[in-house]
């Protein structure tokens, strides 16, 4: 359903996606996982035919998807911002914006009325909007990409900000969208997100897809080692130093950082050997944690980095 | 064209929900042509003062302190003064109080001196807390005090055999003897009456009836000649203020989301624009109405007026369309917009009229929609039609409008 090849845009001097390359299929449901400056939001916003300037090609339903403007009519955005009018009532609102798609004026109030329903904000339909808590407003921000049954919906950090509840929510109505056919990317910092509701994961960092497939898929990356995540008051180069020659097939350094650092160990006896060598180099070890594999240390794997950095 | 009527009939449904701006920005002008309407306005009906508090105290009780009194009896000074007769104790403690503008004190033996012809003066105290109502009594009484002096003199041999039975007690009066002395005063004043009357010199009040000008300069017109010049001066401020989503909507990514849309760029500028032009006219039309039915202004031809403010609320819509795509942000918009506005209204002759600006703000002013809307406005309350206006707004409204869209177009590219 949609082909990306060799995407790449740059802002000045700092490239923002880097021959990036992606298919999806009618259904899936893509979680992009990657941390701030990754290209995540460049990538929606080009997808969305909001952003110009780039290289490559983006292929939706075999057909240049830049090519016609009426073929955003099967295209449904979520964006990060709450777009919508305060003044107006939810109902207004999805009336106005379904009203730019082209949908029969006689299915839009049925459709609307649906989607307040399936957001939980039916007995509020009338209701200025300004008068909404902020989970409201991200369901609210939600549906209106949903109004026009798109083909294919881009949702960049849909879940930013709202509470527990309404994140659930928001995580069901976009497994409900996938399971009904429609195709979905959608961006976020959360990896319990993408965990629970993805049928693919994809990771991406500085431009460019560093891994993807299902949850299996990834953590076998790194293994059925554990990981070690060893915090205290050292310089990185000094822990990358003092643990070097322990690395091997039993020992992997995954990320180094002042104060913090990450290990993959095969076995748990190797954790006193990696203490004892800190101990003689004099290193204050303040904690130790130690982790089941998980998307998470494959995250840092991949990136070096926590997905918060 | 669907998606255009879309966002215009959204924009306009959207300001009419929350119309608290629009209507404190209706407020003001209104508010500002009643003050400076009442303030300077010249007071043609039911606009006179109240009367004068004036105290008397009569140590007299003669005849012609009571002459005086008197005076102030007939109706027409009735309006003028509101007379309180006291002792000169209490006549003293209410002026310290300042509860009267003055207070006139008639001497004793002021009948009697008079009939002898004998000086004698009347004392005004004044409240020196008033400006010129104590002065109004002063004069007053100075008025009296001439004529009573005058009668005195004319009437000196009549009054001298008066004052001659007033000696005695008032039981043996010699009411025989006053019959021939009163018939001698009326013979004087029968003699005066054939001299003075009829009167020589009349009195015809007339007005100047010169080619165009008009008989008396009223309230109304005040209000009818400010507030076109308010109308404009505020509908620039309105049109700036819901035009300004242009920016805001770009800010808090709705221009995004629209933009991921079908709906294309010129649709939702010729969108803007029109709502700007649209609401422009709603706005003039409602200051229209409140100004016929609050001040009874005169506007003249309803439909040259329609026309007029139409071209008004395009030109405007199409400046702020420009306005809007040439800054940068929100803050940006709010910083030059107001002082934009005043400078077109200060020379543009919104804020003073015409006849008193120098000549340096009228040739400025050229370029402002305000002296062409005011100048169309005063031709159409004289029953012509504004040509040259219309003109000069629609003309240079379509020169804004064409840099207007082009400015646009860049700007909705997010």
């Amino acid at each position: 359903m949609l082909e990306i090849k060799n995407l790449t845009k740059s802002y000045g001097d700092v490239l923002a996606l880097d021959r990036f390359s992606l298919d999806l299929k009618k259904g899936e449901v893509l979680g992009l996982l990657g941390p701030n400056g990754a290209g995540k939001t460049t990538l929606i916003s080009i997808l969305s035919g909001t952003l110009g300037d780039f290289t490559g090609t983006v292929n939706f339903q075999g057909r240049n998807l830049f090519a016609d403007r009426e073929v955003k009519n099967r295209l449904g955005i979520v964006p990060q911002d709450m777009a919508f009018y305060d003044e107006l009532s939810a109902m207004d609102n999805l009336l106005f914006w379904g009203g730019l798609y082209d949908v029969p004026r006689a299915d839009i109030k049925k459709r609307a009325a649906e989607l307040l329903e399936l957001v939980e904000l039916a007995a509020r339909a009338k209701e200025p909007v300004k008068n909404f808590s902020g989970g409201m407003k991200r369901r609210l921000n939600t549906a209106i990409g949903l109004l026009h049954k798109p083909d294919l919906l881009l949702l960049d950090e849909p879940t930013v900000g709202i509470d527990v509840q309404a994140k659930v929510s928001i995580l069901e109505i976009i497994r409900n969208a996938g399971a009904a056919g429609t195709a979905v990317i959608f961006t976020t910092h959360q990896l319990a997100e993408v965990e629970t509701t993805c049928s693919r994961i994809a990771i991406m960092d500085r431009g460019r897809i560093l891994a993807q497939g299902t949850l299996d898929d990834l953590v076998r990356i790194v293994g059925e080692r554990d990981i070690v995540e060893i915090a205290g008051e050292f310089a990185a180069a000094v822990f990358s130093e003092a643990v070097k020659d322990l690395a091997g097939e039993r020992v992997e350094l995954l990320s180094a950082a002042d104060g913090l650092a990450s290990l993959a160990v095969s076995d748990t006896a190797e954790i006193p050997r990696i203490m004892d060598r800190l101990f003689q180099r004099r290193l204050a070890v303040a904690d130790i944690k130690i982790k089941s594999p998980s998307l998470e240390t494959v995250f840092l794997k991949l990136t070096g980095r926590n997905l918060r950095d | 064209m669907r998606r255009f009527l879309l966002v215009l009939g959204n924009d306009v449904r959207r300001h009419l929900k929350s119309p608290v701006v629009i209507l404190i920005f209706m407020a003001i002008p209104l508010f500002m042509t009643a003050l400076i309407g009442i303030i300077f306005a010249p007071r043609t009906e039911g606009m006179e003062l109240s009367p004068i508090q004036l105290l008397l105290v009569d140590h007299d009780k003669g005849l012609a302190s009571k002459l005086l009194l008197g005076s102030f009896d007939v109706d027409q000074m009735k309006k003028m003064f509101q007379v309180t007769v006291t002792d000169e104790a209490e006549g003293r403690k209410r002026m310290e109080k300042g509860k009267a503008s003055a207070m006139i004190i008639v001497p004793e033996r002021f009948t009697l001196d008079l009939l002898e012809a004998k000086m004698t003066v009347l004392t005004v105290v004044k409240n020196p807390a008033e400006q010129f109502l104590p002065d109004i009594v002063e004069e007053f009484v100075n008025t009296m005090a001439v004529m009573l002096s005058g009668a005195v003199q004319a009437f000196a041999e009549e009054a001298r055999g008066i004052r001659a039975m007033l000696d005695g007690p008032i039981a043996s009066f010699p009411w025989d003897k006053l019959g021939p002395e009163l018939g001698k005063a009326q013979k004087k004043m029968v003699a005066a009456e054939k001299v003075l009357n009829p009167l020589l010199l009349g009195l015809k009040e007339e007005e100047t009836q010169a080619a165009g000008a008009k008989t008396r300069f009223t309230q109304r017109d005040l209000f009818s000649i400010m507030l076109p010049g308010m109308a404009i001066m505020f509908l620039l401020f309105i049109v700036q203020t819901l035009m300004r989503d242009i920016i805001s909507e770009r800010e808090d990514g709705k221009l995004r989301r629209m933009m991921t849309t079908p709906l294309r760029p010129m649709e939702l500028i010729g969108a803007r624009l029109a709502s700007g032009w649209v609401m422009g006219i709603a706005v003039l039309l409602v200051m229209v109405a409140a100004g016929s039915l609050i001040f009874r202004a005169q506007w003249g031809n309803f439909g040259y007026f329609l026309i007029l403010g139409a071209a008004a609320s395009f030109w405007t819509a199409a400046f702020f369309g420009l306005f809007h795509a040439l800054v940068r942000n929100r803050n940006q918009a709010g910083a030059f917009a107001a002082p934009i506005i005043l400078a077109f209204s200060l020379f543009g002759g919104s804020m003073m009229n015409a006849e008193a600006m120098p000549k340096a703000f009228l040739a400025v002013g050229v370029a402002t929609p305000n002296r062409w809307f005011i100048d169309g406005a005063t031709l159409v309350r004289e029953g012509k039609f504004p040509a040259l206006s219309l003109l000069v707004l629609v003309g240079s409204g379509l020169v804004l409008a064409a840099l207007a869209v082009p400015a646009l177009r860049r700007r909705t590219w997010v």
